[in-house]
């Protein structure tokens, strides 16, 4: 009696914080799918007077050109969206892959993945992105995602690694083997349904931070260049009229935490009601 | 009629305005604190020490033969008179008497031909050594007499030894202490915080109006204005975006003055290569874009629009807004006859700093217009510098040119934008050895009209050079030509 008394409340808690990280993740794939097919006003077009406040016209406000900023912060959010979403899989792939495989692996191979993770890790993120957009020569939205995804690659090889292992010393894996189950099916079968939980967990706490990574890469104009609206630019672009119209700057900043905070409410809610190992400890 | 006289009281007015308030309750004691983003790396202007050794030293602790004043003239400093030969190649100078150095050294001759030789020496990083190429010797006749021989006529050379600080010879280390004779002394250099000059009590001239300047270096505009906000600094050198102005426009409290800067916002495109050797082209692309429109979206009511490179500061001036004015009918026929009916793309290289970004979003838009398609490459300002400064490897860029008196780039074929026109290259090798001022103002002239009606780039705006000071605070220079900032007559009332 009591335990259940003590389980329910965390659980309705945990899927209210994934009911909220679900609609603030949905508005923004929402609003990211409707700028497909259409826009309040042309993204490039100058649809009003320099620097305007916001108005029923203008949500936003405008910018020094003119341009609507609610069309433009909606172009922005398929651009975060893009970036995290393409991030995520390239590192996914990259770092599920070599994770498996260093737990797979020879003492020897397995040590020098787990080093080639650390080093990767320790490598700031911006600075690997620079690294990254020299190589490619231009700084585009294809080398935001690539030198997101490199990074985010060596946290989810360290991660899949670590879990992948804890799984493989089970006994029913050994039973497997024991069986005659092929490689493949103890990764198909056995591993990877165990790890998946709480890789998803970690893939969304990846694509908030991926989010503020390429905010962070466009401030700097590294990023994807314009008239790509990335949140970013359009920070950096208001920062020298923060004082004089505020919400250039306020309403793109908003539009990311939004995005972020629901990344992260989702990873919550998921890790709550996902992952038994986890239920069960508690 | 009128409307030109008032005009042109109008401007005279703008003008004295600074100056014009001297009178009344100024402190003749009061020391006043200047804010400025641009710290000297050293304190040499040889030695690239950056802008802001000139903003804090010239005119103020180190005075050169000629002073270029704030309106653009170039007038005697420390010279009282001098000669030029029949031939144009043999200058002599009459020095000033009595006039001491801060280390009590009086100046000779002697410190003229050692301050001269410095700058146009091998090992000197003066950025104005290549105009001085023409002097083959200096030499000392007596006490306070000095010839220069030229190897070819350069009728700029009282214009270009106003850069040259005359430096007492027996000085040491004048990379981290000074020995000038200017009104000023040096009283102390906290490096990256402040620099302070104080009045040198044996100055041959009229002494200062106040009773010394402390320069205050910030690294961040924000908090520069926030400084002259708080009453932390009484003026701001030079203010970097119209918005941060509006803190100050309509507050009593200070003085907004806008006055002519050198720098000009330009999109160079590489003249070598395909399309844009073609003048049509160019010619085109100068028309489809509304520079007023981009200059209104960039400083709000600040800054000017120039057809051409050179800015009203300069002797060579004409107004050739007129000439491929905004026309996007006529951009579109220009691009027909030029063999591009339907338009090109190219890749237009944007360093990464403000306005550029933005101006180039602006020509984009512009552009696609006429059926041109702009892709922007966002690029930081060191690969400006290695990939289009030197390398020349680019189809168009984005860059402000600050310099005075430099249309001489475009007569010069293998500069970065590559412009080669024999006759502008010619008319601008062949003034400056002109027989008198007029003749290479003309010139420059011609050269100027040339380039404007051959779009050799795309000049799109001249910045506005914005002092803000406390209310309170008058007699500053508002033009700052070469980033100079005269304090000497600057007061301060209680």
């Amino acid at each position: 009696m009591t335990a259940v008394a003590a389980t329910e409340p965390r659980r309705m808690r945990a899927s209210l914080t994934l009911s909220v990280g679900i609609v603030l993740v949905g508005l923004h794939v929402v609003v990211a799918l409707l700028t497909l097919v259409w826009t309040p006003y042309d993204p490039a077009g100058m649809a009003g007077g320099r620097l305007e406040g916001p108005s029923l016209a203008h949500w936003a406000g405008t910018d020094r050109l003119g341009r609507d900023l609610f069309t433009q912060i909606m172009i922005g959010s398929r651009i975060a969206l893009t970036v995290g979403a393409g991030a995520v899989g390239i590192g996914a792939l990259i770092g599920v892959t070599l994770g498996i495989l260093a737990a797979f692996a020879t003492r020897f191979l397995d040590d020098v993945l787990a080093a080639a993770f650390d080093i990767l890790i320790a490598f700031p993120t911006l600075l690997l992105a620079m690294l990254v957009v020299a190589a490619t020569d231009s700084a585009s939205l294809f080398s935001a995602i690539l030198a997101l995804g490199l990074a985010i690659s060596a946290i989810v090889g360290r991660l899949t690694r670590i879990l992948a292992k804890r799984v493989l010393e089970m006994d029913y894996i050994t039973a497997a083997r024991t069986a005659g189950t092929s490689w493949a099916g103890i990764v198909f079968i056995h591993l990877l349904p165990n790890i998946w939980p709480t890789l998803l967990v970690n893939f969304a706490l990846q694509f908030g931070l991926a989010v503020i990574a390429e905010a962070s890469l466009s401030y700097l104009g590294l990023g994807a260049p314009p008239p790509n609206a990335s949140w970013g630019r359009l920070l950096q672009e208001a920062q020298g009229t923060v004082y004089t119209a505020p919400f250039g700057a306020i309403a793109p900043g908003l539009a990311l935490v939004t995005l972020v905070i629901g990344m992260n409410m989702l990873a919550d809610g998921l890790r709550d009601i996902g992952d038994p190992t986890r239920r069960r400890s508690r | 009629m009128t409307h030109l006289f008032k005009g042109l009281t109008l401007a005279a007015a703008l003008v004295l305005v600074p100056g014009a308030a001297v009178a009344q309750g100024a402190d003749p004691d009061a020391v006043i604190r200047i804010g400025s983003l641009y710290e000297p790396q050293n304190l040499d202007n040889t030695a690239g020490a950056g802008q802001g050794i000139n903003e804090a030293f010239n005119g103020n602790v180190y005075e050169a033969l000629f002073q270029l004043q704030d309106e653009g003239e170039v007038t005697e400093q420390l010279v009282t008179d001098y000669e030029i030969s029949e031939d144009g190649l043999t200058y002599t100078f009459s020095l000033q008497p009595d006039v001491t150095f801060h280390s009590g050294d009086p100046l000779t001759a002697e410190d003229v031909v050692y301050s001269i030789e410095r700058v146009t020496a091998e090992t000197s990083q003066s950025s104005r050594k290549s105009s001085l190429a023409t002097i083959e010797s200096v030499e000392a006749i007596d006490e306070l007499t000095v010839e220069v021989t030229l190897s070819e006529r350069s009728i700029s050379l009282p214009y270009n030894l106003s850069y040259v600080w005359i430096v007492n010879d027996a000085a040491v280390d004048i990379t981290a202490s000074e020995d000038g004779t200017g009104p000023y002394r040096l009283d102390d250099w906290r490096r990256g915080s402040s620099l302070s000059l104080v009045p040198y009590e044996n100055y041959w001239g009229e002494a200062p109006s106040n009773g010394g300047v402390v320069f205050n270096y910030f690294t961040e505009a924000t908090a520069l204005n926030n400084a002259l906000l708080t009453g932390a600094v009484d003026i701001i050198t030079s203010v970097q975006s119209p918005d941060s102005l509006a803190q100050f426009a309509d507050n009593p409290s200070f003085t907004v003055t806008e006055g002519a800067s050198t720098t000009k916002e330009l999109m160079a495109y590489n003249d070598r290569i395909e399309p844009f050797n073609n003048v049509k082209v160019r010619q085109a692309i100068a028309r489809a874009i509304n520079d007023e429109q981009l200059l209104e979206a960039i400083w709000g009511d600040y800054g000017t629009l120039i057809g051409s490179f050179v800015p009203p500061t300069d002797p060579w001036y004409v107004d050739l807004t007129d000439v491929n004015a905004y026309d996007p009918e006529s951009a579109r026929e220009l691009l027909a006859e030029a063999g591009y009916p339907d338009g090109f793309s190219f890749t237009l290289d944007t360093p990464n700093y403000d306005p550029h970004p933005i101006v180039a979003q602006f020509i984009q838009n512009e552009l696609a217009e006429v059926g041109i398609d702009v892709e922007i490459n966002i690029i930081t300002a060191n690969e400006w510098y290695t990939k289009i400064y030197q390398a020349q490897d680019f189809e168009a860029t984005l860059q402000e040119h600050v310099n005075h008196r430099d249309i001489v780039f475009y007569g010069n074929p293998d500069f970065y934008w590559g412009y080669d026109n024999p006759e502008v290259i010619e008319l601008i090798a062949s003034a400056e050895s002109s027989a008198t001022v007029e003749e290479r103002n003309e010139k420059l002239r011609q050269a100027n009209i040339i380039i404007a009606e051959e779009a050799a780039s795309d000049w799109l705006y001249l910045y506005p050079q914005i002092v803000v000071s406390a209310a309170n605070v008058t007699g500053y220079p508002i033009n700052g030509l070469n980033s100079q900032f005269y304090a000497y007559d600057i007061v301060k009332t209680n």
